[in-house]
C-alpha cells in the first residue's frame, strides 16, 4: 500500500507530515540555525589555530604548539554539543542539567590550565572557560552582565600578556594583536550570535501567535453569531410550544400543526449552527484526499491515492464536494474491496477519478446517492466540466473533469 | 424483530429515543444503559442484534464499547454523537462500527439506519463524512505521536524513553520537534492539542 512512482505521478504513504502553516517557514529557520551555529564553531576553530600558530611563531618548540593545537581541538569538540543543544532551549528557567554541562566545563578548565602551563599566556588560561560559560543556558540579563564582565577581564589579561611580550618575558614578538583581539572578542561575538538566534525564534513564535490570535478572534465572532442565531430560534420555538399548549384542548389539529412547525424550527436552528461552524473549514485537496484514503482504509477497504504534481492548484470548490460525496458513497456501499482515487491534470483538463470494485448491482446507487451525484454533475457543468459514471464489469467509476482556468 | 441495545448517559434522550424506536413495528429495544461499562455487560448477557451507542459516555466511550464487544459478541454497532471530533470516524471504522450518525437525526431515520445495519449494510452520515474529510492533517510522525501518547499523563522523559526503548536524548529531540511543528511551548500544550484534534 505504500508509495509507488510512475511518470511524474506520485502516490503517497500515510502520515506524511504537512499542512500546519508553521511548516512553511520551518526550513528557513533551520537554515538560519545552522548558519548561526557554524559561525560560532568556525570562530572557535580559527581561534584555536591562531593560538597554535602564535605559540609556534613565538619561539616555542614544536611540541607545545602541537599540544595547544590538539588540546584546543579537544576543547572545541567539547563545546559543540553545548552549541547544538542551544537550538532547542525554551528560554524558560529549567533545572541545570549537570550531566550535560560538567564535562565541557572540566574540559575548558583543564585545557586552560594546560595551555597556561605550556605558554604562560593568561588569555589562554581564561578564554576556554569564558567561552564555554557563554554557551550555557543563562537568563538573558545574566548573560549580558557576564559577557561584559568577561570581556573586561579578557581585555585586562590581554594587556598583561602584551606587557609580558614587550618585556621579553615571552618570546612572542609579532602577531600578538590578532590573537588578543580574537580571544577577547570571541565571547562577545558568541553572545551576539546566540542573541540573534533568540530574536529570530521570538519573531517566529510571534508570527505563529498572531495567526492563532486571528483564528481565536474569528472563533469569538462565530460564537457571537451562534448566540444570536440560537437566541432567535429558541424564542420562536418557545412561542410555538406555548401556542400548542393553548390550542391542545380546543383545536388538536392546529396544535399538531404548531408542533410540526416547532420541529422545523429546531431543524433550522441546527442547520444554521452547523453552517456557521463549517463556514471557515477548508483543507487543501491533497489533505482531503489523504483523509479519504485513511477513512477507507479504516473501513477495511484497500485504498490508494494517485496525485499529479500540481494538485494544489486544482479548483477546490468543485473537487472538494466531489471527493466528499464519492468517498461517502464508497463507504456506504461497503461491497468494495479496493478503491483508487486519482486527481491530476491532463492537458487543459483537471481530472478526478474514483474507481471502486463494488458490485455494480449495489443496492443503494439509486435514491439519495443518485441525487447527490446529480447535484455534483450540475456543479461541474456550471464551470464547464463534466461528470461521467462508468459501470463496468464488477467496478464502478466516477470521472469528473473541469477545464483548467 | 431487530433486538436493539441503547447506551446513552443522557437519560432524557435515551428514554425518548427508546420510546420512539419501540413505536417502529420491527424494532425491539431490549436494554437501556447509562454508561459504556454497563453497555458491555448487558450486550454480553443479552446478545442484541444492534448496539446503538452514544459516543460521549463516562467510563468507556461508544467506540471503546465497540472495540470491547466486537471480539466477544456477534452484534453490529451504530454510533450516535452530538459533535464528531476529528479522527473519531476513522477510529470508529477501524473498530468495526457499521453506522455513524449525528444525534440530530430524527427517530425514523435512526430506525432506517438500524434496519440497514442489521441487514449487513453500512451507513455513514454525509455530514460526518464531510467533516472527517476536512480534518486538518496530522503533521507528526508515528514515533512523535508515540512519545506524546506515552507522556500524556505527565510521565517523565526517562519513563517515556524506557517504554519506547529509546535514549532519553532521542525522546527529548522528538519532543522538541513536536513543539516546533505544533508551535507550542510545553509538552502539555502539545498533548492537549493532539487530543483535541483526535491524533492521540
Amino acid at each position: 500500500m505504500s508509495g509507488t512512482y510512475s511518470g511524474g505521478v506520485t502516490s503517497e504513504t500515510a502520515h506524511e507530515p504537512r499542512s500546519l502553516p508553521v511548516r512553511a517557514t520551518s526550513s528557513g529557520v533551520r537554515v538560519t540555525w545552522w548558519y548561526t551555529a557554524s559561525a560560532i564553531m568556525f570562530f572557535e576553530l580559527v581561534l584555536v589555530l591562531t593560538w597554535a600558530a602564535t605559540v609556534r611563531a613565538g619561539g616555542f618548540e614544536p611540541l607545545p604548539a602541537w599540544a595547544v593545537l590538539i588540546g584546543g581541538l579537544v576543547w572545541f569538540g567539547s563545546t559543540v554539543p553545548l552549541i547544538l543543544s542551544y537550538r532547542h532551549r525554551t528560554g524558560e528557567p529549567t533545572a541545570v542539567q549537570w550531566r550535560i554541562i560538567v564535562l565541557p566545563l572540566l574540559m575548558a578548565i583543564g585545557f586552560g590550565v594546560f595551555a597556561f602551563t605550556v605558554t604562560g599566556l593568561w588569555l589562554l588560561l581564561v578564554v576556554p572557560l569564558a567561552q564555554t560559560l557563554q554557551l550555557l543556558d543563562w537568563p538573558r540579563s545574566v548573560r549580558l552582565r557576564m559577557v561584559l564582565a568577561v570581556t573586561a577581564l579578557l581585555v585586562c589579561l590581554w594587556i598583561v600578556d602584551a606587557h609580558a611580550v614587550d618585556d621579553g618575558a615571552l618570546e612572542i614578538s609579532n602577531g600578538y594583536f590578532p590573537v588578543g583581539f580574537l580571544s577577547a572578542g570571541l565571547p562577545v561575538m558568541t553572545v551576539l550570535s546566540l542573541w540573534w538566534w533568540d530574536v529570530l525564534i521570538a519573531l517566529d513564535r510571534a508570527r505563529v501567535s498572531e495567526a492563532r490570535l486571528a483564528a481565536t478572534q474569528e472563533r469569538l465572532s462565530v460564537a457571537t453569531d451562534v448566540h444570536d442565531l440560537q437566541g432567535h430560534h429558541l424564542q420562536v420555538i418557545a412561542l410555538q410550544l406555548e401556542l400548542t399548549e393553548r390550542l391542545l384542548r380546543a383545536d388538536p389539529d392546529a396544535a399538531l400543526e404548531q408542533l410540526k412547525a416547532a420541529r422545523i424550527s429546531v431543524d433550522e436552528a441546527r442547520q444554521g449552527t452547523r453552517d456557521l461552524a463549517t463556514r471557515f473549514r477548508s483543507v487543501p485537496l491533497r489533505d482531503e484526499l489523504a483523509n479519504a484514503r485513511d477513512l477507507l482504509r479504516a473501513a477495511g477497504i484497500e485504498a490508494e491515492t494517485v496525485l499529479g504534481p500540481d494538485v494544489d492548484r486544482a479548483p477546490a470548490s468543485v473537487f472538494g464536494p466531489v471527493i466528499r460525496e464519492t468517498t461517502t458513497n464508497v463507504l456506504r456501499h461497503s461491497g468494495g474491496k479496493h478503491t483508487t482515487l486519482r486527481l491530476n491534470r491532463s492537458g487543459e483538463l483537471w481530472r478526478y477519478e474514483i474507481t471502486n470494485d463494488a458490485d455494480a448491482a449495489a443496492p443503494t446507487i439509486a435514491g439519495r446517492e443518485g441525487t447527490g451525484l446529480d447535484g455534483l454533475a450540475r456543479r461541474a457543468e456550471e464551470v464547464g466540466g463534466t461528470l461521467e459514471i462508468v459501470r463496468g464489469e464488477g467496478n464502478f467509476t466516477v470521472v469528473v473533469t473541469v477545464p483548467v482556468q | 424483530m431487530i433486538r436493539v441495545l441503547i447506551a446513552d448517559d443522557e437519560g432524557m434522550i435515551r428514554s425518548a429515543l427508546a420510546a420512539l424506536l419501540r413505536l417502529e413495528g420491527d424494532i425491539d429495544v431490549i436494554a437501556e444503559c447509562s454508561d459504556g461499562v454497563q453497555a458491555v455487560a448487558e450486550a454480553e448477557r443479552l446478545l442484541p442484534d444492534v448496539c446503538l451507542l452514544d459516543l460521549e459516555m463516562p467510563g468507556l466511550d461508544g467506540v471503546e464499547v465497540a472495540e470491547h464487544l466486537r471480539r466477544t459478541v456477534a452484534t453490529r454497532f451504530v454510533i450516535v454523537t452530538r459533535h464528531a471530533r476529528p479522527g473519531v470516524l476513522r477510529r470508529a471504522l477501524a473498530a468495526g462500527v457499521s453506522g455513524f450518525l449525528p444525534k440530530s437525526r430524527e427517530a425514523g431515520e435512526v430506525a432506517a439506519v438500524i434496519r440497514q445495519v442489521a441487514a449487513g449494510g453500512r451507513y455513514i452520515d454525509p455530514e460526518i463524512a464531510a467533516d472527517a474529510l476536512s480534518d486538518e492533517r496530522c503533521p507528526l510522525t508515528n514515533r512523535e505521536l508515540d512519545v506524546l501518547r506515552l507522556g500524556q499523563h505527565g510521565e517523565t522523559t526517562a519513563q517515556i524513553a524506557r517504554s519506547l526503548n529509546l535514549a532519553p536524548g532521542t525522546v527529548r529531540n522528538h519532543i522538541s520537534l513536536v513543539l516546533t511543528k505544533l508551535s507550542v511551548d510545553t509538552r502539555q500544550q502539545a498533548v492537549i492539542m493532539a487530543r483535541e484534534r483526535g491524533w492521540i
